[in-house]
């Protein structure tokens, strides 16, 4: 992508990068007014595009099949104004039969494709011994072996984690500490990745390094 | 200067440090090597070779934003070359709201798409909501999601849409997204049907991905820019992602270096007796 010509772009890309800088003036300085502007304004704008897409999803999705005849299309549109009742303190129970039918269809179709992917393939996954490996194969097949079974037993919440079960669910508990690291640890890399996009933005719109 | 000090610097001084150091491997950079993952080898060879034929129809999901563009977008631009020019066709559709930025985006990423032609090669179906029930939906009935396209031409108009209903007439699936969608088609369409589906996610999800690809569940998938470096090493054609990731290593040796001063601070505080 090239650095842009058009007026109006050029303007787009400076106000975008301002608008950064009154955002980072927050981490890097204190809180201010050109941040709470721009914070403000960041909100603001992202409602208007979720408003607008949601209204054409409608319009494309719903209306304008019931209008060509589709009269089943109605029931959607009555279920959505239905839930417009929890404003309505008198009325709210109506809002609760759209809600519960979507709830009750979720649950359904989430049990009907759960069982193989998330439990049947990952156990077979998981006791299957690796065939031709070599010894980090097998090293990280009984470490995560001795991982989850420990840590399965930490949830064993029935009998108290003393005795035979101290030892095994102690080590649960590290395994689940871990796991729980390195989640965090990848949730905190992936903010430095969106921050070095930036970076590369404030260089790009300088034109100290090419867009 | 004692070195219990260390454990009060200024938070403001290491986001200082950190955004200016960023940017140095961008006007300088260091060239650190990067090595292909078997996970990113096997998402470049289920999208290459003998794993595509010329006319199959794959579905490519934007499930992010422009927040993410650069963990997700590098990869999803390589897999989409590498799909056009096996022959394939492709149905995009997106479950952000901003997919019409990130679709327009990767026109401008991908130069492939000027020699194919809308509704023939590729179409973009637009921006579908309902989360996993959307998903299955999708399986059952693809023209019930998507009526008409996103610039509004009816799904019977669009010709390389004529013959495809279903789950059973797409080939494969690509999801991108910061979110649950990769887990979405996962349980709706490889789960249950046993459709081909790969997963191209945010670092931060690289740690539930990870054992869906060892399991089968995904043919294969790419974890944040890392993903996307080494697919654009696999192709041959380095891009945004290789760039950043010199940026990217420097982030997360000052991380690490900020825990280590951290860490020293507080335990010599610890040892003299200071709560």
């Amino acid at each position: 992508m090239a650095y842009p010509t058009a007026t109006l772009d050029v303007i787009g890309l400076w106000v975008g990068w301002f608008l950064m800088l009154m955002i980072y003036s927050y981490p890097l300085y204190k809180e201010n007014v050109a941040y709470r502007f721009a914070e403000h304004l960041f909100i603001g704008v992202t409602l208007a595009i979720t408003a607008i897409t949601n209204f054409s999803n409608i319009m494309r999705m719903c209306i304008t099949p019931l209008m060509q005849g589709q009269i089943l299309m109605i029931m959607p549109l009555i279920f959505g104004l239905m839930i417009f009742t929890m404003l309505i303190p008198e009325y709210r129970w109506v809002s609760r039969y759209p809600i519960a039918i979507m709830v009750g269809a979720g649950f359904g179709l989430g049990i009907r494709g759960t069982i193989k992917p998330n439990l049947q393939d990952a156990i077979i996954d998981t006791i299957t011994a690796p065939t031709g490996g070599g010894l980090i194969d097998w090293f990280n097949y009984l470490w995560v072996a001795v991982g989850l079974i420990c840590s399965i037993m930490y949830f064993m919440l029935t009998f108290e984690h003393s005795g035979a079960l101290k030892t095994p669910t102690r080590i649960g508990r590290l395994f689940l500490m871990i796991a729980l690291g390195g989640y965090f640890g990848n949730t905190v890399l992936f903010r430095f990745t969106m921050l070095t996009g930036r970076a590369q933005f404030f260089l790009q719109v300088l034109k100290l390094i090419p867009m | 200067m004692s070195l219990g000090k260390l454990a009060d610097i200024d938070r403001r001084v290491f986001y200082w440090i950190l955004f200016i150091a960023l940017m140095v491997p961008f006007l300088n950079p260091i060239g650190f090597p990067i090595t292909i993952s078997p996970n990113t080898q096997d998402l470049y060879d289920g999208v290459t070779g003998d794993e595509v034929d010329e006319g199959e129809v794959w579905i490519l999901n934007f499930g992010y934003g422009v927040s993410a563009w650069s963990e997700c977008h590098p990869a999803v631009t390589v897999c989409t070359k590498a799909l056009f020019r096996e022959g394939a066709k492709i149905i995009i559709t997106g479950t952000h709201y901003d997919v019409e930025l990130t679709y327009n985006k990767l026109q401008d990423t991908v130069p492939d798409f000027a020699e194919k032609v809308y509704g023939v090669d590729y179409v973009f179906a637009g921006y579908m909501t309902g989360g996993e029930s959307v998903v299955a939906q999708l399986a059952s009935d693809i023209k019930s999601v998507f009526p008409q396209d996103h610039f509004g031409t009816p799904y019977d108009d669009i010709p390389m849409l004529q013959d495809i209903e279903d789950y059973s007439d797409i080939d494969g699936v690509l999801s991108s997204d910061t979110g649950d969608f990769g887990t979405h088609f996962m349980t709706q369409w490889q789960g249950a049907y046993g459709t081909k589906l790969a997963e191209i996610g945010i670092a931060m999800n690289g740690s539930t991905d990870l054992p869906r690809w060892q399991a089968g569940n995904f043919f294969g998938v790419s974890v944040g820019s890392r993903g996307g470096a080494e697919l654009e090493q696999l192709i041959g054609e380095l891009g945004e992602a290789t760039t950043a990731m010199d940026s990217i290593s420097v982030s997360h040796l000052l991380l690490i270096i900020a825990i280590i001063i951290g860490n020293i601070g507080v335990i010599t505080e610890k040892l003299g007796g200071k709560n």
